[in-house]
């Protein structure tokens, strides 16, 4: 399914969009393909799917760790990428939005690389260390296959950034909650909530927000705020991270955070 | 060829450089841009830091004619010895420079990353001349080699904070001082500590350096009436060996060699030599020379000179050295710790390990410079910080 039409299908069901964030084969692939089925059936509507990379300078500790250990199967990122079709054909419909660091398809080829993304059944990227600014070379050279390009904004984002941002834009945007890293935090801060409105102010592509949203309320205030729906990744990765030797056992746990999480998509929307 | 000044280029060096960061640091890189377009050309900011440079840092360092070290290599070789510098390295002018600047842009804190520890008590004294609070991210093994220096960095009241992520070195401590500056940038400026990183910080901090290169064409040319035949210098972020070498870009007759870290061998995982092993590629927000596997995954790199100890060369040092203006060498371990005993003996001068690696250069190719060469070695930093690892390699433990 296109990310167009599920926020179409969203919006009339009258409903905010959960995108959980997860690092492909963190501990390993099994667990990976376990995980992103339990996150689906209890309410996931898109999938991000994370190639990890040595240095993800934009995540915080969780994720580090995460990808430290998902790096330990000596995967290849094609092969990683291969992990797409293999949630495709075990019967994961939701669009999956594949984020990566610009290493990864700097040193694979830009085309090699969106042709491979594209053919496994990806819709849309996210590249964290890819800013507007040195995002035409790549946009260039990847425009035939039709990814939607999700970009970030921050609350340090000024107003002509962000029209910079939201004008090459597609799919969703992607709403830095704070200033930092990914990783859970306590609180949701009022320069988040003035972001929410500016960017609001001069788009109509829908917001998603994410770093540091682990809880119900978090997840609450943003909805309520105007944005379109929330992306939880190192709350997952905490729950399983307890029980590395057997990830599986963590699935019930996690099935009932993502359960939540939804559940608050929807209460948030209708608020 | 556009090599110096990188306006509306957006920090480009032919293909490599750049700006890929996560959209938290653009705002912060940009209004740096401007401050240092603003204020760095101005009087009061020249004067400011003139003095600076002068009475506390000592500069201009002297350009020594090593006499018997000339004899063994069998060519004239000056030392630019930046050894006297206040701190006992280049370091200092790029860390005065990006203090001052961060003051003028009333900033109150001051957050960076060291490996030998030499920028951060660099970093350390001019936080404190210009009353800004410091935090250095140092990785945990580099902490324990340079145990000296983190005392020193200490007692000059710094936060030294230990990075245990990665495998410990200044690789991983970069990437942890990136993330703590995404929490802080509206009251924190990252004293970047090589030419390295998201545009502007390679333009700055070669601009900060350059004064190396700019002394060394004035002494050379006071004592010798004219320009050196070539200038060695070592490096791995390359902030020494850009600041020796800007000057004299434009000098096609100068020929500049940059040595990096051959480390124990050039076998897979031995290493630091980036020119040799690595090729294009993304780290710390900027396009490098950088050492990566297979699976596009950067590699950690190894020297016994922590300095040196860093798996991508800077944007620019990339590529004056794809161009070929500058010929890129490395020196290996054992050839640096011989290049260390050589000069004491010769000149009783203790090198730093780093430093020893541009020694070791002119040691391993005298035979490439004939008899009326004049050679320029940019004597980086001095070697009582490696004073256990040295003895340690001579003596045992």
């Amino acid at each position: 399914m296109e990310i167009d039409q599920k926020f179409l299908e969203l919006k009339e069901k009258g409903e905010g969009a959960y995108m959980p964030h997860i690092y492909y084969g963190d501990p390993n692939e099994e667990f990976s393909l376990e995980l992103v089925k339990t996150l689906v059936s209890n309410g996931a509507d898109l999938i991000e799917f994370g190639i990890p990379f040595s240095d993800p300078i934009a995540d915080g500790t969780t994720f580090i760790e995460a990808c430290e250990r998902a790096l330990k199967t000596r995967m290849t990122p094609i092969q990683r990428i291969e992990g797409v079709r293999k949630l495709r054909r075990i019967g994961v419909e939701v669009p999956i939005v594949l984020t990566t660091y610009y290493n990864i398809p700097y040193t694979i080829g830009l085309q090699i690389f969106a042709k491979q993304v594209k053919e496994a059944g990806v819709q849309g990227l996210i590249i964290p260390d890819l800013p507007v600014e040195e995002a035409t070379e790549f946009l260039e050279a990847t425009k035939e296959f039709d990814l939607k390009m999700i970009f970030l904004v921050a609350p340090t984002t000024d107003d002509a950034r962000l029209r910079k941002i939201v004008e090459i834009a597609s799919g969703f945007l992607y709403v830095i909650n704070m200033e930092g890293v990914t990783g859970t935090r306590e609180s949701v801060v009022q320069s988040t909530l003035d972001l929410i409105k500016r960017v609001r102010d001069c788009t109509d592509l829908p917001l998603m927000a994410g770093f540091g949203i682990s809880r119900k309320e978090h997840a609450l205030a943003m909805l309520s705020a105007g944005v379109d729906g929330i992306i939880t990744g190192s709350a997952i990765t905490e729950i399983y991270s307890k029980n590395l030797h057997s990830p599986e056992m963590s699935l019930p746990d996690i099935a009932k955070f993502a359960g939540e999480m939804k559940q608050a998509c929807v209460e948030g929307y209708n608020r | 060829m556009n090599l110096q000044g990188t306006h509306g280029s957006n920090g480009r060096f032919g293909r490599f450089g750049g700006r890929y960061v996560s959209e938290v640091l653009m705002q912060v890189l940009i209004e740096l841009e401007e401050a240092f377009e603003s204020y760095y050309p101005t009087v009061e900011f020249q004067r400011e830091l003139g003095v600076l440079l002068k009475d506390y840092g000592g500069r201009p360092t002297p350009l020594y004619y090593a006499k018997n070290f000339s004899e063994l290599i069998g060519c004239k070789v000056y030392l630019k010895r930046e050894d006297l510098l206040c701190g006992g390295s280049h370091k200092l002018n790029n860390s005065l420079g990006q203090a001052l600047l961060a003051e003028k842009m009333r900033k109150k804190r001051l957050i960076t990353e060291t490996a030998a520890g030499q920028h951060g008590i660099s970093a350390a004294m001019a936080g404190n001349v210009l009353g800004l609070e410091v935090e250095i991210f140092m990785g945990i093994r580099d902490m324990e080699r340079q145990e000296s220096n983190v005392k020193r960095m200490r007692l000059l009241g710094a936060r030294v904070t230990p990075v245990k992520t990665g495998s410990g070195n200044l690789k991983d401590a970069v990437s942890d001082t990136l993330r703590e500056w995404a929490t802080c940038t509206r009251t924190t400026h990252y004293l970047m500590g090589s030419t390295v990183g998201p545009h502007p910080f390679p333009e700055i901090v070669a601009t900060f350096q350059s004064v190396i290169g700019k002394e060394i064409k004035e002494q050379i040319v006071e004592k010798e009436g004219k320009l050196p035949d070539a200038i060695v210098a070592c490096g791995s972020g390359g902030s020494n060996a850009i600041g020796a070498f800007r000057p004299f870009i434009g000098e096609d007759e100068v020929r500049l060699y940059f040595v990096e870290g051959g480390g124990s061998s050039l076998d897979a995982d031995n290493s630091a030599a980036a020119f040799v092993l690595g090729k294009p590629g993304i780290l710390h927000g900027a396009a490098m020379m950088v050492m990566q596997d297979e699976q596009a995954q950067i590699k950690a790199s190894k020297t016994r000179a922590v300095g040196l100890n860093y798996p991508a060369r800077g944007p620019e040092i990339s590529h004056l050295c794809e161009t070929r203006r500058v010929e890129s060498g490395y020196a290996f371990d054992h050839e640096v710790f011989e290049a260390v005993r050589v000069m004491c003996k010769t000149e009783g001068l203790l090198p730093a390990l780093e430093t020893a690696h541009a020694l070791a250069y002119v040691l391993n190719h005298h035979d490439e410079f004939d008899q009326d060469s004049i050679l320029v070695v940019n004597y980086s930093g001095r070697g009582d910080k490696d004073l256990e690892t040295i003895a340690g390699y001579f003596y045992g433990n």
